[in-house]
């Protein structure tokens, strides 16, 4: 018996030492090096979704934008993909949302930042505009107030326009239209959240994603989970925010798509339990957008069917369908 | 595909990764206390908060001393508990980490609910981003994790080869190792303190899935095939590393093959680890599944081996 363990030691050894030589022997291939892109466009990575969709509108058919962070994923649960690395490697320009929403990838985007290749920090440049979050940090979640995204846009395209000079005029453009857009999109927000009955203007949802929102269009907001979606909800935490649906009889709170919604079915249990109907007023897209391809997989669509759906739950009048008749 | 510079130092530092947390991982495996990575990757949370309520800062190297400090303090109550509690060492590792993480909670709650704490957005690293952060060393540039694991590594090898015979004896017999005049209690220590040094310097670099799969999958497939001390470490370094260098080359090869657009290397590595285990399982020469067909008979063999 010893002498089988120790040939098969002998073999798995050997074994081993192949696997070693083959994986050091394959040559380094070029890949690592940027090759010239395709059709002379540029190659831009984004992190989140949120990011990815405005740069996308401003380059237009000028960049090949990739998104590093799926649809329906949490940020703060991101793993990292074997490619990743490849295409962070071939990037031209590197956009992230920053204000730690990317965890320690976002040493990582620094550090690239530091080597002197162009990565963007896209809400790291707001100034005073960012909320504090407590203890002196800053709430992550600036895209859910239209403003605050715009000067997030805003400053994508001036990155856009000194990486490709040439072409900053079309940029510029492109930019005007999408900003008209976007300042649409903020007007109708404000309407339609602003007809939702004064007492009922709050919002309840699974975690603190929508302070930003909240403080630009009026609403006041409770989140069960603070920031982190790893942090958990306490016992007392659920009764108060309970007792504060009753005395306030708030008719719906929300659910979102990357979060689990155990904690806010605990919420309408206990509510029902004190003789108040809550009701789910629908799903709402914090951290990640609807799947690509539709309009609430684009930054415009997912606010869109944000602020219709908490105006819908909440007692205010907004149409079905949205403000451009895409909602499903 | 293409292999690249990048893929041979992320296979690489995932097999210096894989050793420096397998050679001290043969020793938990036999001393029945494999999950310490996973306890420690569990009671390093007070560790965050505290270095987080002193410093006012989620940078890296606050969070690291916290979880170090908080890894190396899990070895040792674990220890303390075994002694004077006189409890199995699951049972106390049990109690030591789910404390510590309700203890990590409450700190959250009462002084940081507001700021994203959890370990795996401050703590852990990961190996496919590690060429992004390097080092010069001599002219090169080498990534700051193959340095880390490296050095990870070197420090497991020296303490295990300059203690060598004691380990083994406390290992397998600690009344004989205390009657024989060194403290098997100390050394034990000591293994602990390696072990949580190693864990969480590999979490801050790799991340954790690597690091608690190679403590543990290893050594225990080793054990299957040898029944002695010094084959059962050159086995579980054998695995460990081809499950590293391998793990990563599936990550990059098979995910096209059967419709996936994307593979975590750590997964995959883990993974590697899983698959190495079950062909051991299968072909082990003593309790192997063949065997057992082929004997028509189980063996009835005890679970240690000898020293």
């Amino acid at each position: 018996m010893l002498q089988g363990s120790l040939s098969l030691l002998r073999g798995l050894l050997a074994g081993l030492a192949a696997v070693l030589v083959c994986a050091c022997d394959k040559p380094s291939s070029g890949s690592a090096e940027p090759k010239p892109a395709p059709n002379g466009k540029l190659r831009i990575v984004a992190t989140t979704a949120m990011i990815g969709d405005v740069v996308q509108s401003i380059a237009g058919d000028r960049a090949e934008v990739r998104t590093l962070i799926g649809e329906g994923v949490d940020p703060h649960l991101y793993k990292p993909a074997a490619t990743d690395l490849r295409v962070l490697k071939a990037a031209d320009l590197i956009f992230y949302n920053g204000l730690m929403l990317e965890g320690k990838m976002g040493d990582v985007l620094a550090k690239i930042g530091a080597s002197g290749r162009p990565v963007h920090a896209v809400a790291d440049h707001l100034g005073p505009y960012v909320m504090d979050s407590g203890e002196g940090h800053h709430d992550p979640h600036v895209w859910m107030d239209v403003a605050g995204w715009t000067r997030a846009a805003e400053s994508i395209t001036a990155k856009l326009k000194k990486i490709d000079p040439p072409h900053a005029a079309e940029y510029g453009e492109r930019a005007a239209a999408y900003f008209e857009e976007l300042k649409k999109l903020d007007a109708y927000a404000r309407e339609v959240l602003a007809s939702i009955p004064a007492s009922q203007r709050v919002l309840v949802t699974a975690h603190d994603a929508f302070s930003y929102m909240a403080r630009a269009y009026g609403l006041e907001v409770r989140g069960i989970q603070g920031i982190s979606t790893e942090s958990e909800a306490g016992l007392k935490d659920i009764e108060d925010l309970v007792r504060f649906l009753v005395d306030r009889k708030i008719p719906a709170v929300f659910v979102e798509t990357s979060v689990s919604e155990k904690n806010v079915q605990a919420l309408i249990e206990g509510a029902r339990a004190a003789g108040h109907q809550v009701r789910i007023g629908g799903s709402l897209f914090s951290d990640a957008m609807g799947a690509a391809g539709t309009y609430e997989g684009t930054y415009l669509g997912m606010i869109d069917h944000n602020v219709t759906t908490i105006a819908r739950a909440l007692g205010g009048t907004a149409p079905e369908k949205g403000l451009n008749g895409k909602l499903k | 595909m293409n292999w690249t510079t990048d893929d041979t130092w992320i296979a690489l530092t995932g097999a210096l990764c894989a050793l420096a947390c397998s050679l001290p991982g043969c020793f938990l495996v036999l001393r029945k206390m494999s999950m310490m990575g996973d306890a420690i990757s569990h009671a390093v949370l007070p560790g965050l908060a505290i270095a987080f309520l002193v410093t006012g800062d989620r940078a890296s190297l606050p969070m690291f001393l916290g979880a170090a400090a908080t890894g190396v303090l899990t070895a040792v109550f674990t220890q303390w508990i075994t002694r004077f509690g006189n409890i199995d060492q699951g049972a106390a590792m049990g109690i030591v980490f789910t404390t510590l993480f309700a203890l990590g909670l409450i700190l959250i709650v009462q002084a940081a609910d507001h700021v994203d704490l959890d370990p795996g957005c401050v703590l852990y690293g990961a190996i496919e981003f590690i060429t992004f952060d390097t080092v010069r060393l001599g002219g090169w540039e080498i990534p700051r994790a193959a340095v880390v694991n490296g050095g990870a590594l070197l420090l497991n090898l020296v303490v295990i080869a300059t203690l060598y015979k004691e380990l083994r004896l406390s290992s397998f017999d600690s009344g004989l190792a205390d009657t024989l005049g060194f403290s098997s209690g100390l050394l034990h220590y000591l293994l602990m303190t390696l072990v949580a040094v190693t864990t969480v310097a590999a979490f801050e670099s790799v991340g954790s899935i690597i690091v608690i799969a190679m403590m543990i999958v290893p050594p225990a497939a080793a054990l299957l095939l040898t029944r002695r001390l010094l084959p059962m470490l050159l086995i579980s370094s054998g695995i460990a590393t081809a499950s590293a260098v391998l793990g990563h080359w599936m990550a990059l090869v098979l995910p096209p093959l059967i419709g996936f657009e994307r593979t975590n290397t750590s997964g995959m590595m883990a993974f590697t680890a899983g698959l190495l285990f079950t062909l051991a399982w299968i072909f082990s020469p003593s309790e192997g599944l063949l065997k057992r067909y082929t004997a028509g008979a189980i063996s009835e063999s005890g679970s240690y081996p000898n020293p």
